[in-house]
C-alpha cells in the first residue's frame, strides 16, 4: 500500500543479519510450529486460522482476500486500487484513521495485492489484538467510497505505477513478459493496471468489486504470535460473525491455450544496463513437478557457485547480475529467466549464454554434487521464514489459501528429497522448450527511433 | 452495510454513539495503552567476554531453531578512507568473499553453499562485517569459513580485477535508477571534497586506482583484534561458542588500526541550491531536500528522532505524508530521515512525484519544515509519536539476531551498553521543549539543497523559484 518510510536506526554494515535470519534445517524431523494451528470456519464462511506463540513479543494479524488482479473484468488494476481505498475509511471513521491508529500504538500496517490475492495485515503489540480485529471488521462492515477519496487516491496510485513501472527498467520488462507470455489468461495484466484504466475506473465498479469479492466466504483470517486463542476467536467471531456471505464469486473461466512457437518482444528505455527476460509456461501451484523446477532455478543461479552465475558473472563477465526462477501463480506458472547486461555488454550475447545454460538442463543430468547442494539450500530456505510472527503468519494463510491446508514442513522436505537428476532432467525438457520462450529485451532505443520520438 | 440483520446493524451504531450498555466502546475510541518501560535485552541468554588479545566477544543464545549466525564487525569503516582511495573499505570486504585460506573464490563459495549457508560481507561508513549463517550441526565448519574469510582472504589479483569491474560498471547502472542519481548528487552538493562526498562505494576515478596491494594494506589496518567484535547467535551454548571464538581468534595477533576520518562540514550547503539531473525519459521527477544533519553520538539524538517522526519519519501520523500523499494525492510515498553515523550525515526528504507537480512537493515540504520550527508538536503528537516509536522499537527487536545486531551497533558506535534497556525511559523524558529545540537547530529550510532527477527543460521552470538551478547529466 505504501513505501516503508525509511529510517537509519541500524548501521548498513550490520544489514546481513537481517537478511539471513531464518536459516535451519536439520535432517531429523522438524518441529513445525505451523502443524499447532487452529483452523475454525464461522457460520458465514470465513476462515480463521490461530497460531498462539507466547515466546514471541507480538501478534500478526492478517487478511487474506482471494481476490487479485486475476479477478477483474472492465477495469485493470481495480484489485490493487481497491486495496488502497480500504484505508480511506468508513461510515464512522475518517480516512487514513485505521493506519494511524495502528502506527500511534507502534504497529506496522500494510496491505499488498498479487495477480491472485490481496493481503491486509497488522504486526502489534499483543494488547492492540482487539483494536486490530474491530478495524478489520469495521472497514468490511462500512467502507465508505466516495467520489473525493477516490479521487485522490487515483492520483497516489498512479504515482506507484510511474515509478514501479513507467520509470523502473525492471518493471517495462516484467510488464512486457507477461504480456507475451500470456495472450489469454487475465494473468498477462500487470496487478497494478494499464494507466487508463486506473483514471476511468468509476466509484459503482469499485463499490461493486468490494461487494463482490470481500465476503467473508472469500477470506481468511490468520493470527500469529502471543495470544490467547480462545478469547481472540470469541473477539473474531464478535466482529466478524454477522457479515452476509456471497452466493456467487466469479472467476475467470479462461485457460491459457498451449504457446506454439517462440515470441519475442523489444521494449526501448533509455538505459544502460539493458535487460533480458525470458519466460517459459510451468505448472501452476501445487503440481508434483514443482519440486524439480525449484531445484533446477537453483542449479543455474543459487548463488555463486551456480551455473548462470558463474558463467554470465564470473567467467564471461557480460552481466551484473542473472537469475533463473519457478513462479508459480494459483491458475498457471511461469519458469523466468532474467540478467542485467552489463553496460556496454551485448545483449544477445547474454541471452545465447543463458539458453545456453537452460539447454544444458535438457541434454544432460545435474550432477550428484549440484543436486545436494540445491537441495540443501532450498530446505534451508524452506525452514527459514519461521521466526517472527508476521512470517508465521504468512505462511500459514498462504498455504491454507492455496491448497486449502497448511502443509507440513516434512511433507515438503520429503518432496525436495526425492527430486533426482532425471526429474529435472525430464521438467526442464517438458517446459524449457525454445518453442515455447517467450524473450524480452529491454535496450535503449537506437539513434533513429530516438531521433524520430 | 453488510450486516446480517438490523438488530446487528443497530449494536453497531449504538456503538458508535458511545452507548456503553451493550458493553465496551469501540475499541478505537479507547486510549492506547501507556508504554511499557524496562530491560528488554534477555541478560540470561546473553554473554560476553573479551579475549586477551582485544577482541570483543557477543554471544546471544537462542535454541528455539537449529540454527547460527556469526561474524566479526569492525568499529572502523569507509570514514577511515582517504577520498583519493574512496570505495577502498567496500571493495577489500567484497573481495575478502572471493577466495580466503586455500580456497579460491569457487571453491569458498562451494564450500559455502554445500552447507545452504549465506556468507556476506560488506562496508558501511562506521563498519565493516563479515557474517556466515546456517545449521548449528555445521557450527565447526561455519567458524572455520569466518575465520579464514576475515584473517586469511587471498586478494588473488585476477579477482580484484574482477571485482573493479564489476563496481565500474555498477556505477554505470546506478545511472538507470533515479534514487541512486539523487542520491548521489545530494552528496556531492552537501559534502564535495570531504569523504563524505561521495558514497561509501566510492566513484569511478578512486575505484580505478584500487589495486591487490592497497586492499591487502587496508585489510590489515580494518581488521585488528581490538578493533573487532565477534558475535555468535543462536543454537550454541555459551562455552561452545566461547571455544570457537578462542580457537579461531585468540592467535589473532595484535595490529595497528585506523583512525576516523575528519568531521564534515558543520554547515552544508551554506545557502539554498537547486541541482536537476537530466533523464528527459522520465514520467517522475525523483526528490531529495536535505542539508547536514547529526551524529549517531549526539546526545539530543531521541529528541531529533521524535522529531523526525512528526515531520516525515513516522509513515500516516507523519505530518509530510499527511499533507503531500494522502490530502493531495501528490506521492506515493515521502519520508524524511537523518543519516547517523559517526560524524553526522545528512537530513534528507525524500519522494518523487509527476513532473508537473515537483514545485508543489517541494513547497509543501519547505513549508513543512518551517512549521515544524515554528510551533512545537502539541502534547497529543507528541505522545502518539512516542507510543510509535516505542511500538517499533520492541517489534524491531523481535528476533535474537535483531537484539545482537543493536547490541553490536552500540558498541560501533561507542555508546552505552544498556542502551536498549534504557531506551523508552529515556525517551519518555523527552519534552515538547526538547523537540522544539530540535527543530530549531536541526531543521533549516532557508538552506536546502534540492536535487531533482526527471526531465530538465520541464522541471527547471517548476523548481528556479527556490534558488539557483544547475543542471547535470547522470
Amino acid at each position: 500500500m505504501f513505501a516503508p518510510a525509511h529510517r537509519n536506526a541500524f548501521a548498513v554494515a550490520l544489514a546481513f543479519f537481517f537478511f539471513v535470519s531464518g536459516v535451519a534445517f536439520r535432517a531429523a524431523a522438524v518441529d513445525d510450529p505451523a502443524l499447532r494451528t487452529q483452523i475454525t470456519k464461522l457460520d458465514n464462511g470465513l476462515t480463521v486460522l490461530l497460531l498462539p506463540d507466547t515466546a514471541t513479543p507480538g501478534v500478526s494479524f492478517q487478511m487474506w482476500v482471494r481476490a487479485g488482479a486475476k479477478d477483474e473484468t472492465n477495469y485493470t488494476g481495480l484489485a490493487h486500487l481497491f486495496e488502497h481505498m480500504m484505508f480511506r475509511g468508513t461510515d464512522r471513521l475518517p480516512p487514513e484513521s485505521h493506519e494511524r491508529m495502528i502506527e500511534g500504538r507502534g504497529g506496522r500496517v500494510n496491505a499488498y495485492t498479487t495477480a491472485d490475492v490481496t493481503v491486509y495485515y497488522e504486526d502489534i503489540a499483543p494488547d492492540s489484538l482487539p483494536l486490530v480485529i474491530e478495524l478489520e471488521a469495521e472497514r468490511l462492515a462500512n467502507l465508505k467510497i466516495s467520489e473525493e477519496t477516490l479521487t485522490s487516491e487515483r492520483q497516489v496510485v498512479l504515482e506507484e505505477r510511474r515509478m514501479r513501472s513507467e520509470d523502473s527498467p525492471d518493471g517495462r520488462a516484467f510488464e512486457a513478459l507477461l504480456g507475451l507470455a500470456f495472450q489469454a489468461h487475465p494473468y498477462r495484466v500487470p496487478t497494478i493496471g494499464w494507466r487508463s484504466d486506473i483514471e476511468k475506473v468509476p466509484v459503482k465498479d469499485v463499490q461493486a468489486f468490494f461487494r463482490t469479492y470481500y465476503a467473508p466466504n472469500n477470506i481468511v483470517i490468520a493470527v500469529a504470535g502471543n495470544f490467547d486463542a480462545a478469547t481472540t476467536l470469541a473477539q473474531i467471531r464478535r466482529a466478524f460473525g454477522q457479515l452476509e456471505p456471497a452466493t456467487n464469486i466469479p472467476r475467470t473461466p479462461t485457460v491459457e491455450p498451449e504457446q506454439r512457437g517462440e515470441r519475442r518482444a523489444v521494449v526501448y528505455f533509455d538505459l544502460r544496463s539493458p535487460i533480458l527476460a525470458a519466460a517459459w509456461h510451468a505448472p501452476a501451484t501445487g503440481h508434483p513437478d514443482a519440486e524439480a523446477l525449484d531445484v533446477a532455478s537453483l542449479v543455474l543461479s543459487g548463488g555463486r557457485s551456480s551455473r548462470v552465475y558463474r558463467k554470465l558473472v564470473y567467467e564471461k563477465q557480460v552481466a551484473l547480475g542473472a537469475q533463473g526462477s519457478y513462479w508459480e501463480l494459483q491458475e498457471a506458472g511461469l519458469f523466468y529467466a532474467f540478467a542485467s547486461v552489463r553496460p556496454g555488454g551485448d545483449i544477445d550475447e547474454v541471452e545465447r549464454l543463458f539458453m545456453a545454460e537452460i539447454a544444458r538442463l535438457r541434454d544432460e543430468p545435474v550432477s550428484p554434487a549440484e543436486l545436494a547442494k540445491a537441495k540443501r539450500q532450498i530446505e534451508v530456505d524452506l525452514l527459514s521464514g519461521m521466526e517472527t510472527a508476521n512470517e508465521m503468519a504468512s505462511r500459514i494463510a498462504g498455504e491454507y489459501v492455496s491448497f486449502g491446508r497448511i502443509r507440513p514442513i516434512d511433507e515438503r522436505l520429503a518432496a525436495y528429497r526425492a527430486v533426482t537428476a532425471e526429474d529435472v532432467q525430464r521438467v526442464a525438457r517438458t517446459y524449457l522448450r525454445d518453442d515455447r520462450r517467450s524473450v524480452v529485451h529491454v535496450v535503449p532505443p537506437p539513434p533513429t527511433a530516438k531521433a524520430a520520438k | 452495510m453488510r450486516v446480517r440483520s438490523l438488530w446487528a446493524a443497530l449494536g453497531i451504531s449504538l456503538l458508535a454513539a458511545g452507548c456503553s450498555g451493550l458493553g465496551a466502546k469501540p475499541a478505537w475510541e479507547q486510549l492506547p495503552p501507556p508504554i511499557v518501560e524496562g530491560p528488554v535485552v534477555p541478560q540470561e541468554r546473553l554473554h560476553r567476554a573479551t579475549l586477551e588479545n582485544g577482541v570483543a566477544v557477543l554471544i546471544l543464545e537462542d535454541h528455539a531453531l537449529p540454527r547460527i549466525a556469526l561474524g566479526v564487525v569492525t568499529r572502523r569503516g569507509a570514514d577511515s578512507e582517504s577520498l583519493a582511495q574512496a570505495g577502498l573499505a567496500a571493495m577489500t570486504l567484497d573481495v575478502m568473499k572471493r577466495g580466503a585460506g586455500k580456497r579460491d573464490a569457487l571453491a569458498l563459495a562451494r564450500s559455502v553453499e554445500e552447507m545452504g549457508a549465506a556468507l556476506s560481507a560488506s562496508a558501511g561508513w562506521d563498519s565493516a562485517s563479515v557474517g556466515v549463517a546456517g545449521l548449528s550441526e555445521d557450527t565447526e565448519r561455519l567458524f572455520d569459513v569466518l575465520a579464514d574469510v576475515v584473517r586469511k582472504p587471498r586478494f588473488d589479483p585476477g579477482e580484484v580485477a574482477r571485482a573493479r569491474a564489476e563496481q565500474l560498471a555498477s556505477f554505470e547502472q546506478e545511472k538507470d535508477e533515479p534514487r541512486a542519481l539523487a542520491g548521489k548528487q545530494m552528496a556531492r552538493v552537501l559534502y564535495g571534497g570531504h569523504r563524505y562526498g561521495v558514497s561509501a562505494d566510492g566513484e569511478p576515478a578512486s575505484v580505478a586506482k584500487l589495486d591487490a596491494a592497497a586492499l591487502r594494506a587496508f585489510h590489515a589496518r580494518l581488521f585488528t583484534p581490538a578493533q573487532s567484535i565477534v558475535f555468535v547467535v543462536g543454537d550454541v551454548t555459551a562455552e561452545a561458542a566461547l571455544a570457537q571464538v578462542r580457537t579461531h581468534f585468540g592467535d589473532w595477533p595484535a595490529g595497528a588500526g585506523l583512525e576516523h576520518g575528519t568531521a564534515p562540514p558543520e554547515v552544508a550547503p551554506a545557502a539554498r541550491r537547486v541541482v536537476i539531473v537530466d533523464r528527459p525519459d522520465l514520467a517522475q521527477a525523483s526528490l531529495a531536500i536535505g542539508h547536514e544533519g547529526i551524529s549517531r553520538r549526539d546526545p539530543e539524538r531521541i529528541a531529533a528522532d521524535l522529531m523526525n517522526t512528526i515531520l516525515g519519519g513516522g509513515g500516516f501520523l507523519s505530518r509530510l505524508m499527511s499533507h503531500v500523499r494522502a490530502d493531495e494525492g501528490l506521492v506515493y510515498g515521502i519520508g524524511s530521515g537523518f543519516a547517523m553515523r559517526w560524524y553526522p550525515g545528512p537530513f534528507l526528504i525524500s519522494t518523487s512525484t509527476r513532473v508537473a507537480e515537483a514545485g508543489r512537493v517541494v513547497e509543501i515540504s519547505l513549508a513543512q519544515m518551517e512549521a515544524m520550527r515554528a510551533e512545537p508538536p502539541n502534547a497529543a503528537e507528541l505522545r502518539l509519536v512516542k507510543s510509535f516509536s516505542a511500538g517499533r522499537f520492541v517489534l524491531g527487536l523481535e528476533t535474537s539476531s535483531a537484539i545482537a545486531g543493536s547490541l553490536v551497533d552500540l558498541d560501533v558506535y561507542g555508546l552505552p551498553p544498556d542502551s536498549l534497556d534504557t531506551y523508552r525511559t529515556r525517551m519518555q523524558a523527552v519534552t515538547q521543549e526538547d523537540v522544539a529545540a530540535a527543530a530549531t537547530r536541526l531543521l533549516h529550510p532557508d538552506r536546502v539543497a534540492i536535487i531533482a532527477v526527471g526531465p530538465a527543460d520541464a522541471l527547471r521552470p517548476l523548481l528556479e523559484r527556490f534558488g539557483p538551478v544547475e543542471v547535470v547529466k547522470p
